[in-house]
């Protein structure tokens, strides 16, 4: 932060014997400071008896003199001050007469005279004043008011300390503030002209006054402020990070850096500010990147008249919204990489490598490990639209073998026909076309799953038609109870974050229903809860804590009644102090249930935050050493997780908090501890993390293993990463004969191989920048899961493996052109730098590749478009975004 | 009359009419023209959810040119198979064996290395797992010890007990039989029961069983033991100062593979084994004089076992110890040079229908070769053999069973069954392990209780010399070929 050279002052005087003293001092300070005054050279003796004269005349009775001797002594500073490799001669030669000066000041009487040597003082005081006297500041405020940069980058960023201190003092005295402010103001505008935007910005965060920075933004300087100020609001605690973004998004917006503003608006979760981009933006175009944005995030979103005013256009936008396009763009990027051709869970399991290791007994099928395939099958050629065990027809596979999906056992069926919908994901018109036959199947469990499918199907699609509403709705009501669950969290998949009234009506009365079974319940809870994820809605929340107090003893001691707090808490995701009320109202609840309540809402609200007090209460929870069966340990666990994952140094303290945990913490803490770290890295295969599981994944506990080993395929989810995938290959020959582990190591694998490689669960994008609700919400009911893996993953309700479906996106960045169509252009992919805070224009990736889009975006990766040809209409090269042509581009001859 | 348009799958349909006077069943009809889907499988999204065949069009607020959507296949429904599959969670829990692939381990019971291992390695021998099945409970014969019954016995229930179970059986009741019937094995050190040598348990046992499954209705001709393992030796004796030479045979039940500075592989060290030096008594000089004894097999068993004489008595340290010496021993042995040349005879036949054999999967090669380079050949196809035809030819084998033993011919090649390793400085400590073929052509590591699955290739490494597990006792099984 070193202070801009300041030409202003250097150049303004063209005395060559300034000159030579300030040379003179920078070459050896250290030696000339130890030898006595007679070492001094001659031209600085002449000095120094010039401002001693100075001084005796500055307390002359003559105002002439005194006039002359003060402008003298100022030319002088000034002239000096401009390098502040040492300490200025002046300053030194003044430093005895400091003491004098001020005593004579105060004798003075009130004159331009007075004001003038309070200038000299506000100066001088930069070195002599004691700390914490702020006299610098005190002379400054009695003095002329004149132009404050002129005494140099030191003098103004000293006196920018000083007015925080003051300020802070004033303000708990309840004194006025007004001249400080007046101050800053000219401090603010002084550093906002000298490249010193943070400290701009710091200054006006300590005296709370940001609203003035929109003032002195310009042009030159608008995208470092922003970027500082959204950087930086991330360790700002509530609610000064909101005004801070607020500020953002205001400078965004006035300089028509719409998506940049959009993003903000879309961080603080402020509709109406999205709506404020939509209709200030005019042009079309960059409308339809809004949409894009607006779709990676999510949300659902209705364009109105004033945002769109052309019907066609709004349609064209709307469509955008709602994702419908996705699977087009992601078999573009697939085919791009050509890995379309179908891949079989053999493929993934590649058992040839473990030679004589993998187990013999190929004559009897297990269902345990059929089940895994259908995971691993379905996980891995997601969005696909083929596979070689559910969409080949029973013709094609060679006619003895029948159909997969009977290969599955009881409610193994289901979750193997809504593997149908993960096959088709995002593809809705021939995902509901397979899913059909399902329909009409007299296996309960086949329904459930094809119901189940047609709500993964649609996950983040919407349609006009809302066919996953009226296709599910008529089951809602049926006697069986597994076709319920299905109907139902098919509801809550392709609804998630839409804040449908309708889905609310058909499910809350099921949760008052007396006669509904727990399941059944517990899993309305949660789809209500991703339904309107982050919406703090009271009706909803009141049926959900009505259902939980309906509870019998017994019933509260079910493992499935978790998931009751959980879609409590999920109504509140990163709310924060909103769910106070709730949370208030669970300490009503049976003690059985009450802690557990208690730390999923507080960890849901929290999620996402960075709130340090936060992970340090979850922390203090997890110190204390129960014998047994407390459970609400785990999600204390996974709140240190949720909350910490929103910025890099938090995450590594919480990776760094975890590892304690796993030495002192009891048996029930351990096993969620990977658990935590899956969530921390999700998508981001982290070297010392997955040191870490692969070490916990043989551990003698096989709860710890189990969840080591499911973290491991979350933390490479979508990456292919090698070296996860050698090690759950040796760990599936080390667990051969242990059917749970193998289960969890089998669908490990087929995270690791999600979608090709070609996904993400990662719930932040936009360079880490944006949280996606829905996202968060599917792995955090996926990880609460996970809390009792015997009774509800390896148990009958391992389709709850599907929720991961809400956290899957592409991790590609396509562009296309103006009319939307794929346009491959060169583009650099590499490292991702951090460059808040640094002066000139810093290169913002390192050691990157040269591709041409449709690229995959790693984890910290960020690309940049290598071709001055087109001008990329978001800031953010990530998922889909439109390259509008340079019109100032020539080509190179 | 309102017009929309359908939109069913990929495709759209643009203009279809709508008659309102009419109920929606009539709408339906007018689709299944256009895709072929029949109309009670038709699900068409309406506002409210699906249109119905009595819903009234009137209430559905229909708009001019509105986009519908239309679900549905015209495929053939999805049957559940009649007969589902069979699941391994749902076998009881013998068959669950099967599936595994291998049998139980055996808990180690206190330094009971040496006897899991030597159990695992009979263990895998068919022949005498069904000889044994046949031994009476009561009925032994009167020559037979008391103890000597009840080991045998205790050998058929573990046996059986292996074969149950999927999880490690604990050998308890065999293990106080054995100790009853060779008291040196209950040795106590430190209050706790020693490690002892292998060989030793492997060497007892067998000779125990060998006295109680001799038939006792039939000749002493019937001994099972001894048609498994039993080698029959023809050493010449000769004494190069007098001139004396006599004959005499022995049966054995190992063949002893010598090490020396010289050994480097099994076949040497076998040559070593059979050729010895004794001094004895010479009656023509009338003192005693140096003895060349030099041995030849003359009968083949089913089942070849061989010792490493890894061990030997080193007084200065009172104790058994090991030479760590690395010697190479073949997935395949081939033992003809050792036979004496009236079996060689014997063996030619069968031989040569084995190379015929191997030909054949070599892809006729043999036949285009000069036959002065069968030698040559031999080892060629030999070495093409196991690697594509040594599944099969163990299966054929494995197939023939008891009841062809008859028929089926020696062929004095050798496939490797079953190794013994040890681990460790003396063969009092360390540790013993049993690496085991499993039917299924798998190897299956016995370490006690926990069977691990092993990689062929990596069963020669065990030859030695560093402080890895090195083989201490390799039992092969005969290549047969049916006459």
């Amino acid at each position: 932060m070193d202070p801009e050279p300041n030409n202003k002052t250097a150049s303004g005087t063209g005395n060559p014997k300034d000159e030579s003293t300030l040379k003179a001092p920078s070459k050896d300070p250290k030696k000339k400071d130890d030898k006595k005054e007679e070492d001094l050279s001659e031209e600085d003796l002449a000095l120094k008896h010039q401002l001693e004269l100075y001084v005796e005349r500055a307390q002359d009775a003559d105002p002439g003199l005194q006039k002359v001797a003060l402008e003298s002594m100022r030319q002088e500073i000034r002239t000096s001050t401009s390098s502040m490799t040492s300490v200025p001669k002046p300053l030194k030669f003044l430093r005895p007469h400091y003491g004098t000066l001020k005593s004579y000041y105060e004798t003075m009487a009130d004159s331009d005279l007075k004001k003038l040597l309070s200038d000299i003082l506000s100066v001088l005081a930069l070195t002599m004043s004691a700390e914490g006297d702020r006299e610098s500041l005190k002379y400054r405020l009695l003095g002329s008011e004149g132009d404050i940069g002129s005494w140099g980058h030191e003098y103004v960023r000293n006196l920018a300390g000083e007015i925080a201190q003051e300020y802070s003092k004033r303000v708990n005295e309840e004194a006025s503030v007004d001249d400080l402010i007046e101050l800053v103001e000219q401090i603010v505008a002084f550093h906002m002209k000298h490249n010193a935007e943070p400290e701009a910005v710091d200054l006006l965060m300590e005296v709370e006054f940001l609203d003035l920075l929109v003032k002195h933004v310009d042009k030159t300087n608008y995208k470092r402020t922003c970027l500082y100020l959204t950087s930086s609001a991330r360790y700002l605690p509530g609610p000064d990070d909101m005004s801070v973004l607020d500020i953002a998004y205001t400078i965004y917006k006035q300089f028509e850096e719409y998506p940049s503003a959009l993003q903000i608006a879309l961080y603080l979760d402020n509709m109406q500010h999205v709506k404020q981009v939509f209709t200030s933006c005019p042009d079309l175009l960059r409308k339809k990147q809004f949409c894009y944005i607006l779709a990676r995030q999510g949300l659902s979103f209705e364009l109105d008249e004033e945002m769109c005013a052309d019907d066609e256009d709004r349609e064209a936008l709307q469509e955008i919204i709602n994702n419908t396009k996705l699977s087009e763009g992601y078999l573009t990027l697939a085919r791009d990489i050509e890995v379309m051709e179908p891949k079989s869970p053999e493929d993934i399991y590649k058992a040839h490598l473990l030679d004589g290791r993998a187990s013999a007994g190929a004559s009897v099928d297990s269902a345990r490990q059929n089940l895994a395939a259908t995971f691993v099958n379905a996980f891995v050629n997601a969005g696909f639209g083929q596979d070689k065990l559910m969409t080949v027809t029973s013709e094609a596979s060679s006619g003895g073998s029948s159909n997969w999906l009977f290969k599955n056992k009881d409610h193994g069926k289901a979750s193997a026909a809504a593997s149908l919908g993960m096959i088709d994901l995002w593809d809705v018109d021939t995902g509901l076309a397979q899913l059909d036959k399902y329909f009409h199947s007299n296996d309960n469990h086949v329904m459930a799953g094809a119901l189940l499918g047609v709500g993964i199907v649609n996950c983040g699609i919407k349609n006009d038609c809302d066919p996953a509403l009226a296709l599910l709705a008529d089951y809602l009501d049926k006697e069986d109870s597994s076709i319920r669950i299905g109907a139902i969290t098919g509801l809550g998949l392709a609804y998630a974050g839409t804040q449908n009234e309708q889905i609310r009506d058909k499910l809350t009365p099921i949760l008052g229903d007396p006669k509904a079974p727990l399941d059944v319940i517990a899993f309305t809870a949660i789809a209500l809860g991703l339904v309107y994820v982050g919406s703090c809605n009271e009706e909803v929340a009141q049926a959900i804590i009505f259902a939980l107090m309906d509870r019998s003893e017994s019933d509260l001691g079910e493992p499935l009644t978790r998931l009751l707090p959980l879609g409590l808490g999920l109504l509140y995701l990163g709310k924060q102090d909103n769910v106070e009320a709730t949370a208030e109202v669970s300490k009503t609840f049976n003690e059985k249930i009450r802690k557990y309540c208690d730390m999923t809402l507080l960890s849901c609200a929290y999620a996402g935050t960075g709130n340090v007090l936060k992970v340090q209460h979850f922390l203090g929870q997890c110190a204390q050493h129960f014998e047994k069966g407390e459970t609400f340990q785990g999600p204390a666990v996974l709140g240190i997780a949720m909350v910490a994952m929103a910025e890099e140094l938090g995450l590594d303290m919480a990776i760094r908090s975890l590892e304690h945990l796993l030495q002192y913490g009891e048996q029930n803490i351990r096993k969620t501890v990977p658990l935590a770290l899956g969530l921390l890295c999700i998508s981001n295969p982290k070297v010392h993390v997955m040191d870490t599981l692969s070490r916990l994944s043989h551990d003698a506990d096989s709860e710890v293993a189990m969840a080591a080993v499911l973290s491991l395929g979350l933390i490479g989810a979508g990456t292919n990463n090698a070296r996860i995938a050698g090690m759950l290959r040796n760990l599936s020959s080390y667990y051969y004969k242990e059917a749970s582990l193998l289960f969890c190591v089998r669908i490990a694998q087929g995270f690791v191989h999600m979608g090709k490689g070609l996904l993400t669960l990662a719930p932040y994008h936009s360079e880490r920048f944006l949280l996606s609700p829905t996202a968060l919400a599917g792995l955090v009911v996926l990880l609460h899961a996970c809390l009792d893996m015997k009774a509800i993953i390896l148990g009958k309700y391992h389709y709850v493996m599907y929720f991961v479906v809400l956290a899957m996106q592409p991790r590609m960045l396509l562009t296309v052109n103006e009319n939307l169509k794929p346009l491959s252009v060169p583009v650099r992919v590499g490292q991702a730098v951090d460059v808040v805070g640094q002066a000139g224009r810093p290169k913002t990736i390192t050691g990157f590749q040269t591709h041409s889009t449709p690229v995959l975006l790693a984890a910290g990766d960020r690309a940049e478009l290598a071709t001055e040809k087109y001008v990329p209409l978001s800031p953010i090269l990530e998922g889909f975004v439109i390259l509008k042509e340079n019109p100032d581009y020539r080509e190179e001859a | 009359m309102p017009t929309v348009s359908v939109k069913w799958q990929k495709e759209l349909y643009p203009a279809v009419e709508i008659d309102t006077a009419q109920p929606p069943y009539v709408f339906k009809s007018q689709l299944y023209d256009l895709t072929g889907v029949p109309p009670e499988r038709q699900k068409i999204m309406v506002k409210g959810g699906i249109l119905k065949d009595d819903s009234d069009w009137s209430k559905l607020g229909l708009k001019e040119g509105q986009k519908l959507m239309m679900v549905g296949t015209a495929d053939e429904i999805v049957k559940a198979p009649e007969k589902g599959p069979v699941f391994m969670e749902d076998l009881p829990e013998e068959e669950q064996v099967v599936a595994v692939g291998h049998s139980a381990g055996l808990f180690n019971l206190g330094n009971t290395c040496y006897m899991n291992s030597t159990i695992q390695c009979l263990h895998s021998v068919p022949e005498l797992k069904s000889a044994l099945i046949e031994y009476p409970q009561s009925g032994r014969s009167n020559d037979l010890d008391q103890s000597s019954h009840l080991l045998t016995v205790a050998t058929r229930d573990l046996f059986n007990e292996l074969d149950k179970n999927v999880k490690p059986v604990a050998p308890m009741q065999f293990w106080m039989v054995l100790r009853k019937k060779y008291p040196q094995f209950g040795q106590l050190h430190n209050g706790s029961f020693m490690q002892q040598d292998a060989e030793e348990c492997w060497t007892q046992i067998l000779y125990t069983l060998s006295q109680a499954l001799r038939s006792p209705s039939t000749s002493a001709n019937l001994d099972t033991v001894k048609e498994l393992f039993g080698i029959d030796l023809v050493s010449r004796v000769h004494c190069a100062e007098s001139g004396e030479e006599s004959i005499e045979t022995e049966s054995v039940y190992s063949l002893k593979c010598h090490i020396s500075h010289e050994v480097n592989h099994l076949h040497e060290g076998l040559k070593h084994g059979l050729k010895s030096e004794l001094e004895k008594a010479s009656p023509s000089l009338g003192r005693s004089a140096v003895y060349l004894k030099d041995s030849h097999i003359n009968g083949l068993p089913k089942y070849l076992t061989i010792q490493f004489v890894r061990f030997f008595w080193k007084r200065e340290s009172n104790q058994k110890a090991k030479i760590l010496r690395k010697v190479d021993y073949p997935l395949e042995l081939d033992i003809f040079d050792l036979c004496l040349d009236d079996l060689r005879k014997k063996l030619e036949a069968p031989r040569q229908m084995l190379r015929d054999e191997d030909g054949r999967k070599a892809g006729l090669k043999l036949k285009e070769k000069s036959s002065a380079s069968v030698d040559n050949d031999v080892k060629m196809s030999d070495a093409e053999g196991s690697s594509n035809g040594s599944g099969e030819s163990s299966k054929a084998a494995l197939g023939g069973g008891a009841a062809s033993d008859k028929n089926a011919q020696l062929t004095g090649v050798y496939d490797l069954v079953a190794v013994l390793t040890h681990k460790g400085r003396s063969a009092d400590s360390g540790h013993y392990v049993a690496w085991v073929k499993q039917e299924n052509g798998k190897w299956i590591q016995f370490d006690d209780d926990n069977p691990i699955p092993q990689r062929e290739e990596d069963i020669p490494k065990l030859s030695g010399g560093g402080d890895w597990h090195m083989a201490y006792i390799c039992m092969y099984k005969a290549r047969t070929i049916p006459m």
